[in-house]
């Protein structure tokens, strides 16, 4: 009984801290979706993979959230047509590349700045180097839940419909653009129906709405979330987690281990790392820092409302690997 | 089909599948409206102090009166009979069917405005590892008085102080006023049933990162007239003893002080 009533606490603890950020995170999508005209949005995108992976992992700076929050934007920058590579970028490394972020950890590892500087350009390299992986596949769809691909543009579905239909003898309203080309206006109009373009009033609604359903829905995966995590973190002795191992190498595999069951929020999680700074080794620090807000049990959930779990096992194992490698080169050779 | 009926289809579904019953549409501001209501009582009732630190209360306090403006604006739209369903744009998801998320908020929140959190007790600091070294994770500690009177210390000052400078004579004879709950330390620390733990939670931010500090105290009876997780003030001075093959810290209990568990459990 007493063990139920730690995990319950546990549980309302993790949701007391995670849900205002979720309501962040909600609010920004929301935004996106009502007063960000997409076409607007995807032509200031960069196009090239490269440019597009760093501006999506320092878009953090402009929307301030935590792994609870960043879910609902990069989701809805997927819907609007963003590419790829932004909306991974935004993904992993929003959570840490932020302003908050930043002055926590400054905070906590005030005596120690290596620390500081190491958490943020590792977080944005294996971003960046994650987000332009995903960029080699051309067409993302496979990779993510049927809802999202239903709400993302259709262009290229419209070509590829253009493309199986004969191009002459096509029926219905065409308009004679500059351009030359002809262009089909039935199918245009629906696909653009855009809600920036509509009325004030209506945005409101719409806006409304949205908020509601996000909340609703990725609030319950929240919940499930946090119920596993609270329930490991009670039933599982921290000990044997911390007991797997004191090397360079044992010593970050027990801190990613750590980082993906406490579930501990990106704007905090600098506080709790320091309670562990004088016991393990820089590099197992980093780990947790680095690892933790992309990878956690309460944030699992969330992702996948996005990706299929084929893509999230791609997503979970690079950025494990990359984590580890390059903590490990901190292990070794610098510290 | 010809490509703008697929098109006009495709809008049409996409509208149908936005399309909720106004039952699902109240209870899932309702369920949202709860957990607001849920955050603001935790503030008002002085429980959010058992889940996380102070310094966050002002974000639970902004997402309460969030969740709760949300709830209201929408619900002022629902009684004008507005929804967004007709502006068409907003979809949704079908990792959970609408319901089944909205109930399972609903549910968890109503659990939560039932069932009172409670404070860690001394399982949770077995859990935790209430050895010697847990104690001693915190690199520095965040204020070093050396100058403080010893009686003024509390529990954790005393672990801190005794971190920067570990050697028990230095300590002995100081007296010591302390306020904490009773463990009992594990057999193999070779301490006897004359000996129990005063112990207290180190909160850093929430409550999945509280970790137990605690210190030996020697008891003139056997222990079993201080039960486990009973909160007491204990007042007494330091002396050195060497157990379990080690020279540690002890309180030699001059008087233990049955007190109500306080408000704010956990210590920063």
């Amino acid at each position: 009984m007493n063990q139920l009533n730690s995990a319950f606490t546990l549980f309302l603890s993790l949701l007391v801290e995670a849900i205002p950020f979720l309501l962040l995170g909600v609010l920004f999508s929301s935004l996106l979706l009502v007063f960000v005209n997409e076409r607007k949005l995807i032509a200031v995108m960069p196009k090239n993979p490269i440019l597009g992976a760093l501006v999506g992992s320092l878009a953090g700076c402009l929307f301030p959230v935590c792994e609870c929050g960043n879910v609902p934007v990069a989701r809805r920058l997927l819907m609007q047509g963003a590419p790829t590579s932004v909306a991974i970028g935004f993904l992993l490394a929003a959570p840490t590349i932020n302003p908050i972020v930043f002055f926590s950890t400054r905070t906590a590892f005030r005596d120690q700045p290596e620390v500081i500087l190491f958490r943020f350009a590792i977080s944005l390299a294996i971003a960046a180097f994650i987000s332009l992986v995903f960029s080699v596949q051309r067409d993302l769809r496979p990779l993510l839940q049927p809802s999202v691909v239903w709400m993302m543009p259709i262009s290229r579905t419209e070509q590829s419909l253009a493309a199986t239909s004969s191009p002459l003898l096509q029926s219905g309203t065409f308009l004679l653009g500059v351009t030359g080309q002809p262009q089909r206006l039935d199918a245009t109009q629906i696909t653009f129906d855009s809600p920036s373009q509509k009325p004030l009033a209506d945005k409101l609604v719409l806006f409304l709405e949205n908020m509601v359903q996000e909340l609703r829905e990725l609030g319950a995966i929240l919940v499930l979330g946090s119920a596993i995590a609270a329930t490991i973190q009670v039933f599982v002795p921290r000990e044997i987690i911390l007991d797997l191992g004191q090397g360079p190498a044992t010593s970050i595999l027990a801190m990613m281990l750590l980082a993906t069951i406490v579930s501990i929020c990106s704007t905090v999680d600098s506080f709790f790392a320091l309670s562990f700074a004088s016991t393990f080794t820089t590099g197992s620090l980093l780990a947790f820092l680095v690892f933790g807000p992309m990878i956690d049990l309460k944030g699992l959930g969330l992702m996948m409302s996005i990706f299929k779990p084929r893509a999230m096992i791609y997503l979970f194992g690079l950025a494990a690997l990359l984590t580890f490698l390059t903590t490990l080169v901190i292990n070794l050779h610098v510290s | 089909m010809s490509a703008s009926s697929f098109f006009q289809n495709r809008e049409r579904n996409r509208r149908h599948r936005n399309r909720r019953s106004p039952f699902q549409q109240w209870l899932e501001v309702l369920a949202i409206g709860s957990w607001g209501g849920l955050f603001l009582k935790y503030w008002l009732t002085g429980k959010l102090y058992l889940l996380i630190h102070p310094n966050y209360f002002g974000l639970t306090v902004v997402g309460g009166i969030g969740l709760i403006v949300v709830a209201l604006l929408r619900l002022l739209y629902l009684f004008r009979g507005q929804s967004a369903s007709v502006v068409g744009g907003a979809q949704h998801l079908n990792l959970f069917p609408p319901l089944i998320s909205s109930l399972l908020l609903l549910v968890t929140a109503i659990a939560g405005l039932m069932v009172e959190p409670r404070a860690f007790a001394s399982p949770m600091a077995a859990q935790r590892g209430l050895g010697e070294s847990s104690a001693l994770t915190r690199t520095r500690p965040q204020a070093f008085r050396s100058q403080t009177v010893p009686e003024d210390r509390s529990l954790i000052d005393w672990v801190r102080t005794l971190n920067v400078y570990p050697e028990p004579d230095a300590y002995t004879g100081q007296k010591v006023k302390v306020q904490g709950f009773v463990t009992y330390p594990s057999v193999s620390s070779g301490l006897g049933d004359r000996y129990l733990g005063i112990t207290r939670f180190v909160i850093t931010c929430c409550a999945a990162d509280v970790y137990p500090v605690s210190l030996p105290v020697k008891l003139t009876q056997n222990r079993a007239a201080y039960p486990l997780d009973r909160w007491f003030e204990v007042e007494g001075r330091m002396i050195t003893e060497t157990l379990g093959g080690k020279r540690q810290l002890v309180i030699e209990a001059k008087s233990l002080k049955s007190i109500p568990e306080p408000k704010n459990p956990y210590d920063y």
